[in-house]
């Protein structure tokens, strides 16, 4: 890819930023061409959120240099970035909620008379740009909050095509995107790109990367470790110049004896969501179990922790069935969760490591009804040594943490309960790769000691890597139950898009 | 360069200090400047008549509302528990009950007023300040129409009525007895909340509710207890009034309000996350006491007081948010 | 790195779900709003029946007179709730916004009494009435203090100084322009009521016609997106808190000339303001509050007065109704969003 001088739309060379003692840039250069699609890859923490944020001038760079469209910038500031026609689409979805769709495309830059704005017009304008960029026909009348993840994402997009862009970022754009979506999307990438629109593309998901991008910045601690056609570079390389490790280590093996079955579900339904669910974890087991957005996977492993009451079947521990109404009621039978969402469930970032740590078994340490101190510092600090949580001290704020370290502290609230059965809900996501692998350790380590263990996941090579055992879900049925040889990402990827089913013989 | 980040440490370090301690360092300087400006003002004569006439019975409703806050609600209402426990107490020793019936009607007025709320809260999912709006407004209508649009009820005389004003005045050795209830609802509630299971749940609800409910809390039970808690000491203080005035004044609760909100969230800026907390409320309580009786020594008005406790209201939150707006 | 992850393949049924979902919520708005508002006229509908006058002309344009004050200061809180976000705890609120009003009201009625004119007198009242905004601005964006307790210490500054100019009395005043007010009239319609519609048309222009109040509803429904779209998030906070002030001075001018004197007691006035601001999301699709919706309420809530008062039922009962009215919209509102399952 020889781009000539004039075809830089962004130039950026030499930042450096450092917060404290962290350095979070260190002499990192970035160069957008027009005209082509700039795939930007790195591991959590290397750097890629924070050059982009020194490009959206929400964070000042130490020293360093940007050049966009040919202009030196010397301070930039959101605003000002914007006018120079570099626009973002952020990961978080920042829309107003009770807007309407032709309001929030044309925010900030209503079209009206004067002071007054015609929301028609806009609204007509809207549905024109949706209809021309993704072929969608959305009444531009509707509220932003009626929306799916999926339209949102889409509507952000046509808001900064509608303020012609000459250079686009998209921050993780396809998370929450189904398939045909992501194509329009790509399609529509490509189409600007062939405008001569300079695009950046950050993603997690490799084969995207692979699919769309013309060249691809690898970031690695805070600088750019090289750029590369990913067309003809193995996608094996491109994550080798990410991480310093060997993919092969990231899941750590075990030997498993397998004990008597600890979580029994049979027969298991829920109204419009799935039916006929009925599957055994057994003292040992990690038992992964994966399926689409909307498949019932999700709304499976919320019945087993009371979030959403079953219609009818049957959920037993250890033998005893379970009424599953309310987490209060799960709690008291041993199961154990780990929530998606870890800000507003996991952990209270408010509260300290110790207050966090015990409060699903704050009645152990209690006597009357009133908290003994040094019973409960014991276990905590027994806690934090165990998971090797880092953190200044018991009572500093779990704010503080790093996002794997937060996550061990919402495992280890549930370690003080001694919990049967653990109920994993995408435990991984947002966590870098280090943190990832003292938590697949952990896992290990519980069902080593006789926990049964159920990760809903939709990391594929997750769930290969780490389970004995992995359940599809597709359509709210079983479509298969994979282990050993056959559990391979192909055979997961085809049982959960319905194109084949059944691998142990699980009657579906 | 390490020298500039030295110096900007020391002063974040200088403002945080200043931002956590904005309400001692305020308490001192008010406390010597009304000993020096008035004479009367740190004998214990006057520090006596600022503790029964200004602190109790603020500080036993501020107590409540520590509680509420700390789960994340509000309780707008507390004045109509002041109130409706107040009216039943002086309509049954009115009518010749004894004391012992005062007492427990008043605080069962209350009660149904902190039930009523933790219905609203937790069965219909109102947000408290709402819920407990609407409940202002019902009792205020309710308390006006049981006294024809607002007619005060004395008691005259009457054995208990006597009794309980006798009470209200008298000390135990040398302690008022309104002070010795507020010592030990003080160190009731200090337990509960910062040192019991149920504390530690409010204290989880406040900081973030689905972590509570994911971990197996019985939000809604807790929530309720939160209120009613709130409501039955919001009770007492009605029943303390009414003991001390020998009378039921409609609508004189929601003095309280604002006071008990006002010292609740000066108390929070003791702690370094802004939680409330008992010692931080009778702080908080004590400082506008101090403030109101410092002001009166000194020659201002009551209408002056008030102008003065809105502006040191305003200046220590001013100083607790933003020194630490800037030292962030 | 996680290389292999699920997109949906297909993903029709996931749409399916989402569109039947958002129409179900859609409906289940449409009734809550449709409840509420039958609510509304089913009382309507019974004073008409049985309130004797309620529907003649001169008893209708009394309850918009009545209204005038309640209205303008409902708009301040309007705007303040659109411009801070309608969260109770975090959210914009103006709890000083009646006790603004007195102190503008008895700094208009002095100046009057000193022998000072209209012009200086009004311009007086609303600067105090502005800077008092200016001051919450300040404590609310400066500063970050919550709305809740920022303008709960003003409250108390604003109440106190207005006792201090007053000494609790009754300051009576008269003056050319307090003369028009009370007196005059247009189309059969009195200044009063005139000076409500005017009111009201401008607020709803401003806010619903304009791309400056389209601005505030998104600085209020989310910060984040706002600042990122380029606004200045504290410049429109900041505007609602001296829009705010400003609309209390209006209103001082109105009740002084209603009352022919600044009289103490407007504190108790906040309540209903509050009211008439939260009860008017529910007349809103999207459930925000808006002037119209406002407009409704602060009418709803006269009419509701004076019905009482024509069927002779004890004022007292009015308070009372109000708060079981709000209970009433809220705990329908929350049930129909709580009714998506979404705990």
């Amino acid at each position: 890819m020889q781009t000539a001088k004039h075809d830089i739309a962004v130039s950026m060379t030499g930042i450096s930023k450092r917060f404290g003692p962290v350095r979070a840039l260190e002499n990192a250069n970035l160069e957008i061409a027009r005209g082509s699609i700039l795939g930007l890859v790195g591991q959590n923490g290397a750097g890629k959120s924070t050059i982009i944020k020194v490009l959206a001038g929400i964070i000042k760079p130490d020293s360093g240099s940007i050049v966009i469209n040919g202009e030196t910038a010397s301070t930039l500031t959101p605003a000002s970035v914007e006018k120079l026609g570099v626009h973002f689409i952020h990961q978080d979805r920042l829309l107003v909620p009770t807007a309407t769709v032709g309001e929030a495309v044309f925010l900030g830059h209503e079209i009206g008379l004067g002071p007054f704005v015609s929301r028609r017009a806009m609204e007509r304008r809207a549905a024109d740009l949706l209809k021309r960029f993704f072929g969608m026909e959305l009444p531009a009348g509707t509220l932003v909050k009626d929306l799916t993840t999926a339209q949102q994402k889409v509507v952000q997009i046509t808001r900064a095509l509608a303020q012609k862009a000459s250079v686009l970022v998209l921050d993780e754009p396809t998370a929450a995107l189904v398939k045909r979506e992501v194509d329009s999307l790509f399609d529509v990438l490509r189409r600007l790109r062939d405008d001569g629109i300079a695009v950046v593309f950050i993603s997690h998901y490799m084969q995207e990367i692979e699919k769309l991008c013309d060249r691809v910045t690898v970031m690695r601690n805070g600088t750019d470790v090289g750029t590369v056609d990913p067309r003809q570079t193995p996608i094996d390389e491109i994550i080798s110049m990410m991480i310093a490790r060997d993919v092969g280590e990231m899941f750590p093996k075990r030997s498993v004896i397998l004990g008597t079955p600890v979580l029994e579900v049979s027969n298991l339904r829920l109204g419009g969501s799935f039916e006929n669910i009925g599957f055994n974890v057994r003292a040992g087991e990690i038992v992964g179990l994966t399926g689409l957005l909307g498949s019932g996977a999700k709304e499976i492993v919320q019945c087993l922790f009371g979030l959403k009451t079953a219609d009818g079947g049957e959920v037993k521990v250890e033998g005893r069935e379970l009424s599953l109404s309310t987490p209060v009621k799960a709690v008291r039978d041993g199961i154990a969760m780990l929530p998606e969402d870890r800000r507003a469930h996991g952990v209270a970032l408010g509260l300290s490591v110790r207050e966090n740590i015990s409060l699903a078994s704050l009645r152990r340490y209690s006597r009357a009804g009133m908290v003994s101190r040094g019973a409960e510092n014991q276990a905590v600090d027994s806690l934090i040594k165990e998971l090797s949580i880092k953190t200044p001290h018991r009572d500093a704020l779990v704010r503080e943490l790093s996002g794997g370290n937060q996550q061990k502290v919402a495992i280890a609230k549930w370690l003080s309960c001694q919990s049967r059965v653990y109920v994993l809900d995408e435990p991984t996501v947002a966590v870098d790769v280090g943190a990832k692998v003292e938590i697949y350790n952990l896992l290990n380590r519980l069902a080593g000691e006789g926990a049964a263990i159920l990760l809903l996941s939709s990391d594929l090579l997750e769930l290969v890597g780490v389970c004995d055992r992995v359940l599809v879900v597709y359509r709210g049925r079983l479509a298969g139950s994979f282990s050993g040889p056959a559990m391979n990402s192909d055979a997961l990827l085809a049982a959960s898009s319905g194109a084949r089913s059944n691998a142990d013989g699980v009657a579906a | 360069m390490s020298v500039s980040a030295n110096d900007n440490a020391a002063k974040v370090s200088v403002r945080g200090f200043l931002a956590k301690y904005s309400v001692l360092i305020a308490f001192a300087a008010i406390v010597i400047f009304f000993s020096v400006a008035s004479p009367t003002f740190l004998t214990p004569a006057n520090l006596f008549n600022v503790l029964v006439n200004n602190v109790v019975m603020l500080a036993i409703v501020a107590l409540g509302l520590t509680i509420v806050i700390s789960s994340g609600g509000i309780d707008l209402s507390v004045g109509v528990s002041v109130d409706m426990a107040s009216m039943v107490f002086v309509m049954l020793l009115a009518a010749g009950y004894s004391g012992v019936v005062g007492v427990a009607g008043g605080l069962g007025a209350a009660l149904i007023v902190g039930i009523l709320n933790a219905i609203l809260i937790t069965r219909l999912n109102i947000s408290p300040f709402l819920a407990t709006l609407g409940v202002l407004f019902i009792g205020q209508s309710t308390q006006q129409l049981a006294t024809s649009g607002g007619q005060p009820i004395y008691l005259t005389s009457g054995y208990a009525a006597d009794q309980f004003n006798a009470i209200a005045r008298t000390a135990l050795l040398g302690v008022p007895t309104p002070v010795i209830v507020l010592i030990v609802l003080a160190v009731a509630v200090h337990l509960l909340l910062h040192r019991s299971v149920f504390g530690r749940y409010v204290q989880a609800m406040g900081a973030q509710p689905g972590v509570a409910w994911y971990s197996g809390i019985r939000v809604p039970r807790e929530l309720s207890m939160v209120h009613v808690l709130c409501a039955l000491l919001a009770g007492v203080t009605g029943i303390l009034l009414s003991a001390t005035v020998k009378s039921y004044v409609p609508l004189s609760g929601n003095a309280f309000l604002l006071d008990a909100i006002g010292a609740t969230f000066i108390g929070t800026t003791l702690s370094r996350e802004r939680k409330p907390s008992v010692i931080g409320t009778l702080l908080g309580v004590l400082l506008l006491a101090i403030v109101k009786n410092g002001l009166l020594l000194v020659g201002w008005n009551f209408y002056w007081q008030q102008v003065g406790i809105g502006v040191l209201v305003f200046l220590v939150l001013a100083a607790s948010f933003g020194l630490r707006r800037a030292a962030h | 790195m996680s290389a292999t992850v699920l997109h949906t393949e297909v993903g029709v049924s996931d749409e399916k779900q989402a569109a039947a979902k958002s129409a179900g919520r859609r409906f289940g708005a449409l009734v809550v709003r449709l409840g509420a508002i039958a609510a509304f006229a089913a009382i309507m509908a019974y004073f008409v029946i049985f309130a004797p006058g309620f529907t003649s002309t001169f008893n209708l344009i009394n309850v918009v007179e009545q209204s005038a004050i309640l209205g303008v200061l409902a708009y301040g809180m309007t705007a303040v709730i659109i411009g801070g976000g309608s969260d109770v705890t975090e959210g914009g609120i103006d709890l000083s916004i009646a006790a603004n009003m007195g102190l503008c009201a008895a700094v208009y009625a002095t100046l009057l009494s000193m022998g000072y004119g209209d012009l200086l007198s009004v311009l007086a009242a609303i600067a105090v009435g502005m800077a008092v905004g200016a001051l919450n601005a300040l404590a609310v964006v400066g500063l970050g203090i919550l709305p809740l307790l920022a303008t709960l210490a003003v409250l108390n500054v604003a109440a106190g100084m207005e006792l201090t100019l007053t000494q609790n009395t009754v300051v009576g005043a008269s003056s050319p322009l307090l003369g028009v007010l009370v007196s005059g009239s247009f189309l059969g319609v009195s200044a009063l009521a005139w000076a409500l519609i005017v009111f009201s048309a401008i607020m709803i222009v401003v806010v619903h016609g304009t791309s400056f109040g389209l601005r505030l509803y998104a600085v209020g429904g989310h910060p984040e997106a706002a600042r990122a779209a380029g606004l200045s998030v504290p410049f429109y906070v900041s505007f609602t808190y001296v829009l705010s002030g400003f609309c209390a001075a209006v209103a001082s001018i109105l009740t002084v000339s209603r009352l022919s004197a600044s009289t103490p007691g407007s504190g108790e006035l906040l309540l209903s303001v509050l009211a008439a601001a939260l009860l008017g999301t529910v007349f809103s699709r999207r459930f925000v509050p808006t002037m119209g919706g406002t407009l409704l309420s602060v009418l709803f809530i006269g009419l509701l007065a004076n019905g009482f008062q024509l069927l002779n039922v004890s004022s007292y009962w009015v308070n009372g109704v109000q708060g079981a009215l709000i209970l009433l919209v809220v705990a329908i509102t929350s049930f129909a969003r709580g009714s998506e399952g979404s705990r």
